[in-house]
């Protein structure tokens, strides 16, 4: 056990050592491993919102009926009158071209010279819909029934945007993914690199060692250390800054009008935590491949 | 305790650095390898810590055939032999006391052991009293006697030794002598590689005399030439 102690101390320090001497590479390294782990933390975490928000979608709560511009009044009320006694239908809205208008001003807020060129006639009326049952197959049915109306411009359902943003999010990830991958390789060759110039410092006392009868392993147990600590630091640094970005979408998502569509966009603590727990992971990985690489590459007998 | 049949190292291909040597050194032996540079006399403490693989012919160390060792084995073959060099391979930056401990820590010696030992060994070399300089501050010959120190602590079979007295004057040489005598005297096998005239005449053991890469001559108290 004191054996064990006395060894424990000895890597402690020589891994302390290494990490001393070349503070402006293990900075560098450091970074790199947590902007990579980062994204990776952000792509895990815009994986569970984006399946959060979708599953909460799946149906499409709502669907929105557009009408001609020029359609009668009486075509209207009858309209109105049928979705109202419409039994698959909880209630319905309706929206009238100056409370379009309405919207469109509160949506082009800071693009006023778009806004000037949109006139209040041009706009279509509509009807908002709450269907009685929340289920995709239902909205796309009654979506059918009333596309081909008279008067009837065309019939919004949530699918068609919840598919659009499933799109999105789906390439989304892969971005992320792909750029994850560059970073964590990026990281691995830092690592690798700095353990490799940490052995060259010390390849004096490397020598010594072999001379004497030291075990490869006990060799290079120190640098391979020394690389997960590194890649351990970064991952803290990543997760850390990824929670922090979280947070700060969502305040976002949640003050914002314009962004109040992504409100439905949040991670359950739970997935929080995984994806912090992966993000940190993943960071001691990419240290530990980096460096028993150098390690295994540089110290043969 | 070490030897060689019909040992040839080729390097390159074509350097042949050693070449068709058999020798067979005796547990307790205390063996000069003489010749000129480039003789074979590094090349041949190279095979015998491993260091180098003989191209044909079988090395035999401490019971162990060399060409059948697996790389793994190794540390453990070097932990029965002491090494030491013409500049002395100190580490700068540690203390006399901290070069002779880190033998016995990088083997995974507990700490009781070497605070046992590193005392004792430094009291051998009679750098007892200078235990916590740092090599620079040495002379020579101290620093050579802490370099002998880090090669005996762990108690080798054999000590190996490479032109030891190269870098020193001759005074300094004979007190590291004394002192490679009194190891060779608790019975640890001594080979020797050396330049230094004097000194083999005046210690009269076995001589090796090397010539590219074979031996011309063998003798039990041999002299320089």
């Amino acid at each position: 056990m004191a054996g064990f102690l006395g060894r424990t101390g000895y890597f402690v320090h020589e891994t302390w050592i290494n990490i001393r001497r070349n503070l402006t590479l293990t900075v560098a390294a450091i970074l790199t491993v947590a902007v990579g782990v980062m994204l990776v933390g952000l792509g895990l975490m815009a994986r569970s919102a984006s399946t959060n928000a979708l599953g909460r979608w799946q149906g499409g709560v709502q669907f929105e009926i557009f009408l001609e511009p020029n359609i009668a009044g009486g075509q209207i009320d009858a309209l109105g009158q049928e979705l109202r006694n419409h039994p698959d239908i909880e209630r319905i809205q309706y929206i009238t071209k100056d409370q379009a208008f309405e919207l469109l001003e509160e949506m082009l807020v800071d693009e006023p010279e778009l806004l000037a060129e949109v006139s209040i006639e041009s706009l279509p009326s509509s009807y908002r819909i709450v269907p009685r049952f929340a289920e995709g197959e239902l909205i796309e049915s009654l979506a059918a029934q009333f596309r081909q109306r008279p008067g009837v411009y065309s019939v919004e359902t949530g699918r068609q945007q919840v598919d659009a943003i499933r799109e999105w999010f789906n390439s989304f990830r892969w971005i992320v993914l792909l750029m994850s991958i560059v970073l964590a390789a990026a990281s691995t060759l830092l690592i690798f690199n700095m353990i490799r110039v940490a052995m060259f410092a010390r390849r004096r006392e490397i020598e010594v060692m072999k001379l004497v009868g030291a075990t490869n392993s006990f060799i290079r147990l120190p640098f391979i250390l020394e690389g997960m600590l590194h890649g351990l630091a970064g991952g803290i640094v990543g997760a850390v800054a990824a929670g922090v970005l979280r947070n700060h979408v969502e305040e976002l998502f949640g003050r914002s009008e314009i962004l109040a569509f992504f409100r439905s966009f949040t991670v359950t603590s739970s997935q929080f935590n995984t994806a912090i727990l992966a993000t940190v992971i993943m960071g001691v990985v990419v240290g530990a491949l980096g460096s028993a690489f150098a390690a295994g590459r540089f110290l043969d007998v | 305790m070490i030897r060689l049949d019909n040992v040839t190292k080729i390097y390159k291909g074509e350097t042949r650095a050693v070449d068709g040597v058999s020798l067979n050194i005796q547990k307790g032996e205390f063996v000069f390898l003489v010749g000129e540079s480039g003789s074979g006399k590094s090349t041949m403490l190279r095979l015998l810590t491993a260091e180098e693989l003989a191209t044909t012919g079988q090395v035999h160390v401490a019971g162990k055939d060399l060409s059948r060792i697996s790389s793994g084995r190794v540390p453990y073959l070097r932990r029965n032999i002491g090494s030491v060099f013409q500049d002395f391979k100190l580490l700068p930056q540690k203390t006399v006391y901290e070069n002779v401990a880190f033998a016995l820590q990088v083997i995974g010696r507990p700490k009781n052991i070497v605070t046992t030992q590193v005392p004792a060994i430094l009291d051998l070399v009679g750098l007892s009293h200078k235990q916590k300089s740092f090599p620079d501050e040495l002379s020579g010959g101290e620093q050579q006697r802490v370099s002998i120190a880090r090669a005996f602590v762990n108690r080798p079979l054999i000590l190996l030794a490479d032109e030891p007295t190269g870098n020193l004057d001759p005074n300094t040489a004979q007190e590291i002598m004394r002192l490679l005598d009194r190891i060779n005297g608790t019975g640890t096998t001594v080979v020797m590689a050396t330049h230094d005239q004097t000194i083999v005449d005046q210690m009269r053991r076995r001589v090796v005399a090397l010539h590219a890469g074979q031996v011309v001559r063998d003798e039990q108290h041999g002299v320089y030439e």
